[in-house]
């Protein structure tokens, strides 16, 4: 039975050796035009990381080409000469899922921006993966449609990059995540190929490889184009906001409301730390006394929100809301979402540092986890703030340090494994919407056993034989699971 | 309610020692599904039962033997639903069948299809390894989704043991209309209707009744203002309910001998005539039904759904590198196809 980890056995890749380099920058360099190809330190230092700064690492060349073709030409190069690739968009991932690597070829995707075709009978838009994410929702406004995943990068990060890292949002509750919102992507294979995925319709038969795709970060080819589905804007969105005097409180408000059978567009939830923050920082008249705050959005029709409203209001009150806010116009439902959406800079600014965790679990058990993560907090000295997906037990917890002291990252990055692990021990998982990674890969093994792993491994052979696609990332190896549980149980 | 895996897990691990394939079976109510195989049957029927549900978490998880009406039942207790309202078959249905088959209703486009529930799944691998992916979480994107990947594998990549699923509240008020017009004029009134923010959880055109059936499903306040807005006449609740569960299970359009029923699927604004002879349009035009003689060759990229020849490459023709591909696929997770081989394409 071992023999079907011969391939996966494999060590990360070493790197090509220095004559086939030498090779493929020459021929990158022919092939592309000077505009497209960055080699010197300083023109790549933007490059050196993503959104998760504490990793960086500047590539041994970076391209941005401006076609599919070239896009083609640059893998079948690096399969050839056997150089890593990583892809990128616009580097707004939180797991260091685009950190370049040091012998290989950074992938940018960012000038392939075209959108291709907007259908606004069937409701569906084709772009290219360089197209950030609300510029296409911009883009099909004026035919009362908007794509629905919005994550909160959405001003910056591209839709190629959503479909790497199945990007989700305030909204997927209702909407779903990206996998949820596709039907379609072109990749090129690491080999050059152009295969197409999914298809124009709904579910196209035989295995769902368009699902595969969406999430794989990177790991299995790069997007060059994805047809997605867009939604019909509701004629009525209302924003509320409830405050409690606890997280549990509030947690059983969220529980108790999807019990009813009612699903929101967004509910999102703060706790005490998050609302001061953000309070402080954008000013839009949250109760900073509050342990608790709950942002709600309903849509649908006049008819339908009114019904809704009535309920969910009843609801929050039997629960312990003591504040509630509605919404009474466009305005201050956006200085309602305005706090929520700012949160992460918000919290930026009381701390030199934060470090944001993804976890996942059952809505059951916020009020446990919350609970342990305070005394997590308080055994580690370090401040936590929560700003999470209530609706979906999707947890942002944000810790809060200072890199300047010695010692401080290494104690936030241990922290944060312990929520993580906790997330897992409570049925939940490590990575909610932002990826493995580079970062995640050591609570890998935790969530995943041994034959889940081989089985990955084997499905990544299929795609990448020699381990060039953004290697060393999101699946660990085998020798690096070994390594990882010989540490734990050390 | 029998916990089967360890009988399943040893039937598998045999297969694999001595490379005999096996035909996974549970309801058996999709035979007519895929390529024809003979293999030894692999029966997954009695390996059932709700291993854990929680209304408030909205989450169930059933081993996959389970049968679709035992999911409606319990569901319905808690005034939940499965969203992709699958076909049940008489009963027979099993959710694992479903999965592999990835069956869902006429709300398709609204509420999405099996992949948009799913959350998690167990499958026991070529190797006779039994692995978990996905849970019981709503979001999850650790690892590669080999869960959503079995929709539509046929069983093909793995025997499904198990699975997770999003549920929903039940609605609390429905109404079915219909209107008297022809195929194009429904297709306009469809599309026009579906980019309203209605809410419509069905809208299908039946050739030979030249009517269009629109189902509308919400709160009460949202149905009826909706209902009255796009008018039409009003289905009696039992008819309509018989309605869309014919449409779901395929009874409007069984094929009779020598006759073959074709599926196409596209972008819901395809003008009628880019699929000639439709007997029924469904998810608001971008599922199209063909009725025809067997003898008659299909137009392009209509897929070969029911009837006709079962050892033919039903599901159509495939490139060089898609097929090499999805070969890998296959020997990554069954190397001596011993699963369900040749039940989507003769070479996998």
């Amino acid at each position: 039975m071992d023999t079907h980890n011969a391939t996966s056995q494999k060590q990360v890749n070493q790197g090509p050796a220095q004559s086939n380099v030498a090779a493929l920058v020459s021929t990158l360099q022919e092939l592309l035009p000077a505009s497209s190809v960055v080699m010197s330190i300083e023109s790549q230092r933007p490059f050196e990381c993503d959104g998760l700064a504490v990793y960086q690492q500047l590539p041994l060349i970076t391209v941005i080409p401006e076609t599919v073709e070239q896009v083609q030409a640059i893998l079948h190069l690096c399969y050839l000469h056997r150089v890593p690739l990583v892809p990128r968009g616009a580097g707004t991932g939180l797991c260091a899922g685009a950190m370049p690597h040091a012998e290989g070829v950074l992938l940018v995707m960012t000038k392939l921006n075209k959108i291709v075709h907007i259908n606004h009978h069937a409701a569906t838009a084709t772009v290219q993966p360089g197209v950030r994410n609300l510029e296409l929702t911009e883009a099909v406004a004026p035919f009362g449609l908007y794509y629905a995943p919005d994550p909160s990068s959405q001003i910056a990060c591209t839709i190629g990059g959503n479909v790497a890292e199945n990007s989700g949002g305030v909204h997927c509750l209702k909407y779903g995540l990206t996998v949820n919102n596709l039907l379609q992507v072109t990749l090129v294979t690491i080999e050059g190929q152009l295969m197409t995925f999914g298809g124009e319709g709904l579910d196209e038969p035989g295995m769902d490889l368009l699902s595969l795709m969406t999430g794989s970060e990177g790991l299995l080819g790069v997007v060059v184009e994805a047809k997605v589905k867009l939604l019909p804007r509701a004629p009525r969105v209302q924003v509320l906001m409830a405050a409690y005097d606890s997280v549990t409180a509030a947690g059983d408000a969220v529980a108790a409301l999807i019990g009813q059978g009612i699903i929101p567009a967004g509910l999102e939830m703060m706790d005490h730390l998050a609302i001061s923050a953000a309070e402080d920082f954008v000013k839009v008249g949250y109760p900073t006394s509050a342990q608790a705050l709950l942002i709600c959005e309903l849509d649908g029709t006049d008819a339908e929100v009114e019904e809704q409203l009535a309920l969910v209001t009843e609801c929050f009150t039997q629960h312990g809301a003591w504040n509630i806010r509605i919404a009474k116009d466009d305005e201050e439902a956006a200085a309602l979402w305005h706090g929520r959406k700012a949160a992460f800079p918000a919290v930026g600014r009381i701390s030199p540092d934060y470090y944001c965790m993804d976890g996942t679990i059952p809505r059951s058990q916020v009020g446990y986890v919350l609970t342990r993560i305070s005394e997590l907090s308080q055994a580690y000295g370090l401040r936590v703030a929560n700003v999470f997906h209530a609706g979906d037990g999707n947890l942002h917890p944000l810790i809060l340090f200072d890199a300047s002291i010695d010692g401080e990252l290494e104690q936030a990055e241990l922290l944060g494994a312990d929520i993580l692990t906790l997330c897992v021990d409570v049925g939940g998982t490590i990575t909610g919407e932002h990826g493995v990674g580079l970062e995640k890969m050591p609570q890998m093994p935790y969530q995943f056993g041994d034959a889940e792993l081989a089985q990955f491994r084997r499905l990544k052979a299929a795609f990448d034989s020699e381990e060039l696609l953004n290697p060393g990332k999101g699946i660990p190896t085998l020798k690096y699971c070994q390594e990882y549980r010989s540490l734990q149980h050390g | 309610m029998t916990d089967l895996i360890g009988e399943l897990v040893q039937q598998v691990q045999h297969a694999y020692a001595t490379k005999t394939p096996l035909k996974i079976e549970a309801g058996n109510t999709k035979a007519y599904l895929g390529r024809a195989t003979s293999d030894e049957v692999i029966n997954v029927a009695d390996h059932s039962g709700v291993i854990s549900y929680s209304p408030t978490e909205l989450v169930i998880r059933a081993r996959a033997g389970t049968k679709i009406s035992q999911l409606n039942e319990v569901l319905a207790e808690q005034q939940q639903r499965l969203p992709f309202e699958p076909p049940a078959f008489s009963g027979e249905a099993t959710i694992g069948g479903t999965v592999a088959a990835n069956q869902s209703g006429p709300a398709r486009p609204w509420f999405g299809g099996v992949k948009d529930s799913l959350l998690g799944l167990g499958l026991i691998n070529g190797y006779g390894e039994a692995m978990q992916f996905g849970g019981q979480v709503m979001k999850n994107v650790a690892g590669f989704d080999v869960t959503r990947l079995q929709c539509g594998a046929m069983g093909s990549l793995g025997l499904i043991t198990d699975v997770s699923i999003k549920v929903l509240p039940q609605f609390n008020a429905g109404h079915t209309l219909t209107f008297e017009m022809a195929a194009e004029e429904a297709l306009e009134a469809m599309l026009r209707w579906a980019n309203l923010s209605l809410p419509i959880t069905g809208m299908s055109h039946v050739q030979s009744k030249n009517m269009l059936y629109i189902r509308l499903q919400g709160g009460e306040s949202g149905v009826a203002s909706a209902s009255q807005l796009l008018g039409g006449a009003q289905v009696e609740p039992n008819a309509a309910e018989e309605f869309w569960q014919a449409v779901r299970e395929g009874r409007l359009l069984q094929p009779q001998h020598n006759q073959t029923l074709w599926r196409w699927s596209g972008p819901r604004d395809a003008p009628i005539h880019s699929v000639p002879n439709t007997s029924l349009i469904n998810w608001a035009g971008s599922e199209r039904w063909v009725l025809a003689d067997s003898s008659k060759l299909p137009e392009n990229g209509l897929i070969q759904h029911q009837g006709g020849d079962r050892l033919a490459e039903v599901y159509g023709s495939i490139t060089g590198p898609q097929k090499a591909l999805k070969q890998r696929i296959k020997h990554a997770f069954d190397p001596h196809r011993v699963l369900n081989a040749g039940r989507v394409y003769s070479w996998m």
